[in-house]
């Protein structure tokens, strides 16, 4: 069986600043990282690969630099990475990029049986080039999945939580599932396969020609939708978990209590 | 890119693994098994040692960012490693024969046996030439007598490598390296020495009775001993520069914490001038360190001469630990005085990195004999 985990590269956390004109995430000078739901389907697809035996095929769209995650994704234990990169690809929308994704995996060969997205990335949040990717294939797509089970070569059993019950659905393949949650736990690689993936091995890389498409449906181009405004939204009230040991907690909280003038320096000292 | 996820990857394993074993190490100072368990299994023991005999193949940079981002969480474990790669496997690798490799490294690398560098005696610190373990050769055989001091790693080794003196001649005196397991007849271990710090790496003395090694024990040819001791130590050095620039980081990255946490004269000292200042030089003194540790790093992985490199980066970089640990415990207050903060374990954890693998005076004398040949 051939397996397909499509990733992205994602900035970590909090350093991300906004391009204001553009209306983009700007990425450069960020540590990046494979989104972390995307992660967890591939530790999912790494699990039915042992037990089951598959090729496993890692594929990402995004700039040269995302060969790291997928050289990442090498080094966990996918057989091959595919970059799909090309400057006419870049400012596309969910819609653009599933289009490029569905195009590259409708190229596999042998057709992948089983592909798998994480539900949502941390840096865009749409929850989208999953489902859109499975319907221009013309496959069904079973989404927020946090298991599934091979029966045999033509359906699994998969597991998902919804709305507080655990769905157990059965779906014929090939499908596409979209991961929420992973119960595997997540092993970093060794130094070894981390050394191997980056020394070693080929990505190989398909631009727009590879995958017979026009400018016009890839990109900002072949994007559905622009980001008209983007601003800052207000701030919510907050609470802040102070964590230490206990007498500087002590010490602290009356330090701040003091400084909003909540209770009286001489007393609390008392 | 390579680089950066090593770092990524071994830091992420040290908060999760080997973060929550600290406390217990150092209320015990008991050697953490299942962390060498796992570091084993992610070939942290065989570093630099090439894929097909086992190890994880990386190039020296590479090799300094696992140790240093080690040593950020658990000088003492970065040092198990700095000690077990630089001046214990990779010797064996580099001189060893087939043979060699096939007894002693294959079972390094995957972490069955740790393997440790014996040179310093009562008698000879600094002057290691001065050193009275002998070596007398009795047909295929040596037998050697003598006691080694300070041996890192030594309550957990399996392995040893036991520098010793094979003959002399007309005043001049010839050395011989020799690889002889832990259990081999004539070899014992003294108890754990009680250390003001490095608590976990269970350090001690090793004393040889009598102690009949064949040929094949030797490690290089014979009398090239002191040839080999030299290049491994400058290896070494390379391996405890990494050590202390990752002890300064976690000396700084922990003061960055505290001093934004902490509030004195109503604001967070972070916001105060003279915190700002010490942070600031702690910051610029470990770039500084980390690009010397690098730099020897790379002239040894190009094949160059590195000796003075690798002696400027253990100097510049075990100051720099120990400067930046004063200063965090310092930023710290009185808290930084208690042992519920971590730097206070640092601060003395990093006094020793200014004493192993060549003292900050040796090293400041090689550097010299570098400049005025």
């Amino acid at each position: 069986m051939h397996i397909a985990v499509c990733i992205k590269q994602v900035p970590d956390v909090a350093a991300v600043r906004i391009d204001r004109e553009r209306m983009t995430v700007v990425r450069e000078g960020i540590q990046n990282i494979i989104n972390p739901l995307d992660y967890a389907a591939l530790s999912i697809a790494l699990r039915l690969r042992s037990r089951h035996g598959a090729l496993l095929t890692a594929i990402t769209m995004g700039p040269l630099q995302s060969e790291e995650a997928l050289r990442e994704a090498l080094a966990a234990g996918a057989d091959r990475g595919i970059l799909l990169t090309d400057h006419c690809f870049a400012g596309a929308d969910t819609l653009a990029t599933s289009h490029v994704l569905a195009r590259a995996i409708s190229k596999l060969d042998p057709r992948p049986m089983m592909i798998f997205c994480g539900n949502n990335t941390i840096d865009s949040d749409t929850g989208h080039v999953g489902p859109q990717i499975a319907e221009e294939l013309g496959i069904p797509q079973l989404c927020g999945i946090s298991e599934v089970e091979i029966e045999n070569d033509s359906s699994v059993v998969a597991r998902r939580i919804q709305d507080g019950y655990v769905e157990t659905l059965r779906i014929s393949l090939p499908a596409l599932f979209t991961v929420k949650k992973s119960n595997d736990p997540r092993s970093l690689p060794s130094l070894g396969a981390l050394e191997d993936a980056f020394s070693g091995k080929t990505i190989i890389r398909w631009g727009r020609e590879d995958l017979s498409l026009s400018v016009g449906e890839v990109g900002l181009e072949g994007s559905a939708t622009r980001v008209w405004r983007l601003r800052q939204s207000p701030e919510r009230r907050k609470g802040e978990i102070l964590t230490g040991q206990a007498q500087t907690l002590v010490k602290e909280l009356l330090c701040r209590l003091e400084a909003m003038s909540i209770i009286d320096e001489e007393k609390s000292h008392g | 890119m390579k680089q950066v996820v090593i770092r990524r990857t071994v830091r992420s394993d040290a908060e999760s693994i080997l973060a929550p074993l600290t406390a217990e190490m150092e209320r015990t100072a008991k050697f953490p098994r299942e962390w060498a368990s796992f570091a084993a299994a992610k070939h942290y023991f065989g570093l630099e040692i090439p894929r097909v005999w086992g190890g994880a193949g990386l190039d020296a940079v590479s090799a300094c960012i696992v140790i240093e981002e080690v040593s950020r969480v658990s000088p003492a474990m970065g040092l198990c490693l700095s000690v077990h790669n630089s001046v214990a496997a990779q010797p064996v690798y580099l001189y060893g024969n087939d043979a060699q490799r096939e007894k002693f490294l294959a079972p390094m690398v995957k972490g069955d046996t740790i393997g440790t560098f014996c040179l310093t005696e009562p008698n000879a610190g600094s002057d290691a030439s001065a050193l009275e373990t002998t070596a007398v050769r009795e047909g295929d055989n040596y037998i050697l007598n003598g006691t080694k001091i300070f041996v890192t790693n030594g309550g957990v080794s399996g392995v040893n490598l036991i520098f010793t003196m094979s003959s002399s001649d007309a005043g001049r005196r010839y050395y011989s390296l020799f690889i002889v397991e832990s259990r081999h007849p004539g070899l014992d271990k003294g108890p754990p020495e009680e250390l003001m710090g490095m608590r976990g790496n269970p350090v001690c003395s090793l004393s040889l009775h009598d102690c009949r090694v064949s040929c094949e024990n030797r490690l290089g040819g014979e009398d090239e001993g002191m040839r080999i001791a030299i290049a491994t130590l400058h290896g070494g050095r390379i391996g405890i520069g990494a050590q202390a620039v990752g002890i300064a980081q976690g000396c700084l990255d922990a003061s960055l914490v505290y001093s934004r946490e902490r509030v004195q004269f109503g604001k967070k000292i972070s916001e105060q001038g003279a915190v700002q200042g010490k942070l600031s030089d702690m910051a610029t003194r470990i770039e500084a360190a980390r690009l010397l540790v690098y730099r020897a790093a790379f002239l040894k992985q190009k094949g160059a001469e590195y000796g003075k490199e690798s002696a400027m980066a253990k100097l510049f970089a075990s100051e720099t630990a120990v400067d930046a640990a004063r200063a965090g415990v310092q930023i710290h207050g009185g808290y930084g005085y208690t042992k519920a903060y971590a730097i206070e374990r640092f601060y003395r954890d990093a006094k020793v990195c200014e004493i192993y693998e060549g003292t900050s005076e040796v090293q400041r004398m090689v550097i010299a004999r570098a400049l005025l040949k």
